[in-house]
């Protein structure tokens, strides 16, 4: 079985981000393995190892030729991936970021199933994975938190408030995971030696066949008119304690329905 | 020749980083305190599983035929976040020495940390399978790092493999006292820039930014002798290694403490769980006394 997992690489969520003029991330510096996608690319590896054969693709779009988190996927294990790295997808919506992963995937060839995470740990739309299905055909199956292949068909929990729904898909499929479906192993020494050369095919918009009209920002539906900060958090009501402070905290608390 | 670690040994170091900075977090490394062992549960296996413990040893045997200025790296991570295991004592002492990577090993001069959980014992006496010793526990600052009196027949072990073995674990303690230094460092510079006295950060004041800066520089100066030891394997070369190290450890220890104010003082709060492990590393695999004497007699 041959699985492709959609990883984003983004900017190091340690180090405060910054803008660029025109509203969109910063992402000139170095990228790692978006945290949300390790639990595809585990996940992946695991129905891999289940289903006794086949290998792990990974498909990346990232700019200046970013492999840097690539190669620790690589470094978990595996196989291969696809890289599109192109200045005219600079602006691209999720439904442009969409359109390259697709195209990507069918460049990939012969994949039974994809993965991707629920959303970025930096952009959060959380529409990509059901936009990509739509493109391919293919049913997209959300927030599984337990995925199994079995008879030909994936079959998820797909979480929900109240706990979780049972639904399956024939094959081939796109997934998107929630953290915790599985424990991300860490990348093992020989793991890390082996990733420097595993292949990493580098494409552009145009080796998938998109015309530079549709994506990017010639092509995205959506535009970002204006950054705001988030308003700071207000400052708590003080009381200086005359003797009825006890009261007051479970006045306060009665009124969140705390106590 | 290049003076300067490989993409490689960047990214090895960077891995393990990652690694301990999840299963290691000061509160695991507080619980280590009190819980039976005095190690972190399962952290070893992961340590095995990532390549780490046996490093050195040949391929053949399960390793990776790597060497200590690869290691080094590694062991001053695990020096940074306190882990409280024999790595040291397994990966650069006793993997080399018995060309096998399968066996935990603890060791030292005097009393001996985690003798209870290692397979092999080794002293300058020689060498003692853990199920044929009578242990001793003995009391240590370090409450994660357990110490053991060791009472049993040894068998011989050949001095010249125990005297390289000892200079490996000699750099190893001195890395490690390097991670420590940074980590008590980089507390440090944090406290000292949000605790705020007569309206701003006592970062600000020049006393407080003194202490910091002897610390970096005595880091700074230990850094690159250890790192040379590593390479050469040298006795001296490891003695001057430990004993700048300790130096900065110590020293470190001693400003950060100074800078803290009453709150490092106390066990609630994690500087005393790196202050204490450096103590208890600066008396390990020699100390002060003993390198300064080992340089001494090279150059006079």
């Amino acid at each position: 079985m041959n699985v492709a997992v959609c990883v984003k690489q983004i900017p190091d969520p340690a180090v405060p981000g910054s803008l660029s003029s025109d509203h969109t991330l910063d992402r000139s510096g170095k990228l790692i393995l978006d945290e949300s996608d390790s639990y595809g690319v585990e996940m992946a590896l695991q129905l891999v190892d289940a289903a006794g054969g086949g290998e792990v693709t990974l498909i990346s779009m990232a700019p200046n030729d970013e492999v840097s988190g690539l190669r620790t996927a690589l470094a978990m294990g595996a196989a291969k991936a696809i890289l599109v790295s192109d200045p005219a997808l600079a602006g691209s919506d999720a439904l442009s970021t969409a359109k390259v992963l697709a195209k990507s995937i069918e460049r990939a060839g012969d994949i039974d199933l994809v993965l991707a995470a629920t959303e970025s740990s930096d952009g959060y739309t959380g529409t990509v994975p059901a936009q990509v299905g739509e493109l391919l055909g293919w049913p997209a199956l959300t927030f599984s938190r337990h995925v199994e292949i079995a008879d030909g068909k994936v079959k998820v929990q797909r979480q929900t408030e109240a706990g979780y729904d049972e639904v399956e898909a024939s094959l081939p499929a796109i997934v998107s995971v929630t953290a915790g479906v599985v424990e991300p192993r860490y990348p093992s020494f020989k793991g890390i030696m082996a990733a420097k050369n595993k292949p990493v095919d580098k494409v552009t918009a145009a080796d998938l066949g998109l015309d530079a009209s549709q994506v990017g920002w010639a092509g995205a539906r959506q535009e970002i008119v204006n950054v705001e900060q988030a308003p700071a958090r207000q400052a708590g009501e003080k009381f200086e304690d005359d003797g009825t402070g006890a009261e007051k905290i479970v006045a306060f608390l009665e009124q969140l329905k705390v106590v | 020749m290049r003076f300067a670690f490989t993409d490689d040994q960047i990214a090895f170091r960077d891995a393990v980083r990652e690694l301990l900075e999840k299963e290691c977090t000061p509160a695991h490394v507080r619980e280590a305190w009190t819980n039976a062992t005095g190690r972190i549960p399962g952290l070893w296996e992961k340590l095995t599983d990532m390549g780490v413990v046996g490093m050195l040893a040949p391929e053949a045997r399960g390793g990776l035929e790597l060497t200590m200025v690869d290691l080094v790296l590694i062991l001053e991570e695990t020096g940074r976040c306190a882990a409280p295991e024999p790595i040291v004592e397994t990966a650069a002492f006793g993997v080399p020495l018995l060309e096998r990577a399968d066996r935990t090993v603890a060791t030292a001069r005097t009393l001996v940390p985690w003798a209870d959980t290692a397979d092999v014992i080794v002293t300058e006496a020689g060498r003692f399978e853990r199920d044929a010793v009578e242990l001793v526990a003995r009391p240590s600052v370090d409450g994660a790092r357990r110490l053991f009196e060791v009472r049993g027949t040894p068998a011989p072990v050949d001095g010249d493999a125990i005297a390289a073995a000892f200079d490996r674990a000699v750099v190893g303690t001195a890395a490690q006292q390097c991670g420590l230094a940074q980590r008590m460092l980089d507390m440090t510079v944090e406290y000292t820039k949000e605790r705020r006295q007569f309206g701003v950060p006592i970062g600000s004041f020049q006393a407080v930014k003194h202490h910091l800066a002897n610390a970096r520089i005595a880091l700074e100066f230990a850094r690159p002798l250890v790192y040379r030891a590593a390479a050469t394997l040298d006795p001296v070369h490891a003695s001057m290694a430990k004993y700048k190290a300790d130096e900065a450890a110590l020293m470190t220890a001693r400003a950060a403490l100074q800078c803290h104010g009453a709150i490092g003082y106390t066990t609630e709060y994690d500087l005393h769980l790196y202050m204490k492990r450096s103590w208890a590393l600066a008396r390990s695999m020699g100390d002060g006394r003993l390198h300064r004497s080992r340089v001494g007699a090279a150059i006079l």
